[in-house]
């Protein structure tokens, strides 16, 4: 909230009016800040705002993990602070790719799985679940196929000369069921006793198991590719006027694509491999961007990274808190997200 | 539907009399008994000779009898019992193969033929189904891998003829499996869970029953076949041994006995433990978190893991959850702080999992240094499974090493002699149990 007013001061200094919108929008850049600190407050073991700020700043400043018990510097350190930081990581890229595939694809109800990049990462972890993986072994391999997935769609198009474009969806949804098959092979093969539920578990999606062990791939991918897709993010709205209207402003669309769907994919492929299949993010917080803050790229891409991690930190709080059992993130990203989407489309019955 | 039980009689007809006319030139052996069983063992020696015994009042070759203080000192196992309240002893290997006769399918015919045995019989099952099973059962099924092992708790391993397997999917495992039971890669070549079944290999296959497990989900196709099905479903102590009773059942005497024996074997196990643990407090009894494939995975209240737990006098910390398998966060744990951590035996968790994370400091199980591995020889000690009773004595000697007197090695050797008719080598049981 402090930067909204010192905005609204700097800017009424400068004579200049702020309007709604404006103030929206910067207030929704900084709600994710606000949810993290907000959500390292919050768990099943009760640990007090002090003693929480204390453990989080004791790193730095010594003196203040005086008083505290292991338990609490362990909780807050090492399992809050990864698992925090990972569900916004996760929230935003799912979002911001969303974004990226809807608009270089000219489709609002595509997301960054198109090109079968969760459906790879899926069969991945299921199958290294099935060799009795590791935590290390299931990441590895969800991100290796989730990639592989990609780059066949990607090989296959190039079978074909004319419209690349609609060939790589095609190939993507074709290589995207291929691997939904191989999943579900996995899930008949194993033991319906132990290894299905994992896989079903992972299937779901959950942060259950984050450590600071997960996080910098993730962190590196998702961080260097969100600034990538915030820096490319104006040429997106003249993406989405048509590749001859992109041509004729002096861009090579068909490189910019190119490196947006690299770029997202690997982003996906490490938050798919850490958060395991989390629907429904990628699809419907890029609509809840344009009710908020409208159809321009240039404002949707940041607005849509700074949404998706704020929704997935509440979903995630809610997860990790509701019951002593977690509750999959997949579940409850469609129970709490689809009223939430129905009552901002009442709230603003304006056009896309 | 008749022709199959009429086809299985004529088959086993035409063996039993090859078997009688290659055996006409045995060594004759003589047969002391009293004289209320001598009919049925005349019964039995006619139609594997075709004569009648030689009955003698001492220094007999084999003994008929229901006293058991005259086995010989040492004996492990259960003798084997042609009649539900009379056994054999062999005093010399002559008889050997007419004992052999005596327990098997077709023993039981000529003991049914001649009135000593019922033709059928008639069980409720674990759904509280009716089923009537025709004697003696040669041939069974059982795609409800947890009833495999009952099979061979009970002696009658050798009437299987396809089944599931638990815990023999690995390569050490199998190769266990395939030690105690040379017909293992035959008998485990099918496809058979609780979600998949091949319909017509079962009528390929002929049983004259199938151990099925409650929630399979093609029971209805299998019932077309009109085989008898019985369904089993084991999640409790009280629930294994009506299981296993039910199985000795219906595979005649010997396996009825088989049945009965495990069962006391079982409560014994849970009476030493009571035994030594019942003055402590609840307070005072160690608070057990079981953990699954992942080490946040961990049991809920429903589950058998629970009353194994109780069993060797602890307390499960995840028993207010309900269901199957719960995933939960390492605050959860934190909350519980259980005093003893143990991991199932399959899946790839390991001690040093847990041990080895700086996460995992802070509990106190992993503080004491008591986060431990189950063991298992085949079959998973945690599962509702025969074996689970070493799984009881495991866990007792971890958690009362001053209390509890049970060896988990010695045991698994008494054990696996007695049900399973296997020796375990001795090594081996003791690297696996761990050193006490």
């Amino acid at each position: 909230m402090w930067r909204v007013i010192i905005l609204r001061r700097v800017r009424a200094a400068a004579g200049v009016r702020m309007n709604v919108r404006d103030a929206i929008y910067i207030g929704l850049l900084s709600l994710p800040l606000v949810l993290i600190i907000a959500s390292l407050m919050i768990g099943l073991y009760t640990i007090s705002v002090e003693n929480v700020t204390r453990a989080l700043l004791s790193p730095v400043f010594p003196d203040l993990a005086a008083g505290l018990t292991q338990t609490e510097i362990t909780l807050v350190q090492r399992i809050r602070l990864p698992r925090v930081l990972s569900a916004a990581l996760i929230g935003a890229t799912l979002a911001s790719t969303g974004v990226a595939f809807q608009g270089i694809f000219k489709n609002p109800l595509v997301d960054s799985n198109l090109l079968g990049v969760t459906s790879g990462a899926g069969f991945g972890a299921a199958l290294a679940l099935l060799l009795g993986g590791t935590t290390f072994l299931v990441q590895g391999f969800a991100f290796g196929f989730g990639l592989l997935a990609v780059s066949l769609a990607y090989l296959g198009s190039r079978l074909y000369s004319s419209a690349p474009m609609i060939v790589l969806t095609l190939m993507g949804i074709l290589i995207g069921s291929f691997f939904g098959s191989l999943t579900s092979l996995m899930k008949y093969v194993a033991d319906p006793l132990n290894t299905l539920p994992a896989i079903t578990f992972w299937l779901l999606g959950g942060l259950t198991g984050v450590t600071w062990d997960s996080l910098p791939i993730l962190a590196v991918l998702t961080v260097l590719g969100g600034a990538f897709l915030w820096l490319v993010r104006w040429r997106l709205n003249i993406l989405s006027l048509g590749d001859a209207e992109a041509a004729t402003l002096g861009m090579n669309p068909n490189h910019l694509k190119l490196g947006i769907i690299v770029c997202a994919t690997l982003m996906t492929a490490a938050a798919v491999a850490v958060g395991g299949v989390i629907g429904w993010i990628g699809l419907v917080i890029p609509h809840a961007g344009r009710i908020i803050v409208g159809p321009d790229h240039k404002r949707l891409i940041p607005a849509s990274l700074a949404l998706g991690a704020s929704f997935l930190l509440v979903i995630d709080n809610i997860s990790r808190t509701l019951f002593p059992t977690e509750v999959p993130l997949g579940i409850l990203t469609g129970l709490i997200g689809v009223p939430l989407l129905i009552g901002l489309l009442r709230r603003n019955r304006t056009g896309w | 539907m008749k022709w199959i039980p009429r086809f299985s009689l004529a088959f086993a007809l035409i063996f039993s009399l090859t078997i009688g006319m290659a055996s006409a030139q045995d060594a004759p052996f003589t047969v002391q008994a009293a004289e209320e069983l001598r009919p049925a063992i005349t019964a039995l020696h006619t139609a594997l000779y075709g004569t009648a015994p030689t009955f003698v009042d001492a220094d007999a070759d084999l003994l008929a009898t229901n006293d058991r203080t005259v086995l010989p000192s040492g004996f492990i196992g259960v003798p084997p019992h042609f009649l539900p309240n009379a056994f054999f002893v062999t005093r010399s290997e002559n008889a050997e193969k007419f004992v052999d006769f005596a327990v098997s399918p077709d023993g039981q015919q000529a003991l049914i033929d001649a009135g000593f045995l019922p033709a059928s019989v008639t069980i409720v099952d674990q759904t509280g189904k009716t089923v009537e099973i025709p004697q003696p059962v040669r041939r069974v099924i059982t795609p409800y891998s947890i009833a495999t092992y009952l099979v061979y708790g009970v002696g009658a391993a050798d009437r299987l003829v396809a089944g599931g397997y638990l815990g023999a999917r690995d390569p050490i495992g199998a190769a266990r499996m395939e030690a105690i039971d040379p017909r293992f890669p035959e008998l485990s070549q099918y496809v058979m869970t609780q979600r998949e079944i091949n319909v017509e290999e079962v009528a390929k296959l002929m049983p004259d029953v199938i151990f099925a497990s409650a929630r399979s989900a093609w029971l209805d196709a299998i019932a077309e076949l009109g085989i008898p099905v019985v369904l089993f479903q084991g999640e409790s102590p009280e629930l294994l041994k009506e299981s296993m009773l039910l199985v000795g059942q219906v595979f005649g005497p010997n396996a009825a006995v088989h049945a009965a024996a495990w069962v006391d074997y079982y409560d014994g196990i849970f009476s030493r433990v009571v035994e030594k643990t019942n003055d402590l407090t609840d307070s005072e009894r160690p608070r057990v978190l079981l953990v699954g494939e992942n080490a946040l995975r961990v049991i809920s209240g429903d589950m058998y893991q629970t009353d194994i737990i109780a069993a060797a006098g602890g307390q499960s910390v995840s028993a207010a959850l309900t269901g199957f398998w719960n995933d939960v966060n390492l605050e959860q744990v934190v909350l519980w702080n259980p005093d003893v951590i143990v991991i199932v035996p399959y899946g790839s968790v390991t001690t040093e999992t847990i041990t080895g994370s700086a996460e995992w400091q802070v509990i106190s199980a992993v503080q004491n240094g008591r986060v431990y591995k189950m063991p298992s020889w085949v079959a998973p000690w945690d599962a509702p499974v025969p074996d689970s009773a070493l799984g009881i004595i495991w866990l007792a000697q971890k958690l009362f090493p001053d209390r509890v007197d049970l060896q988990c090695s010695a045991e698994a050797v008494t054990f696996f002699k007695t049900f399973y008719g296997y020796d375990l080598p001795q090594d081996d049981i003791t690297a696996v149990c761990g050193a006490s």
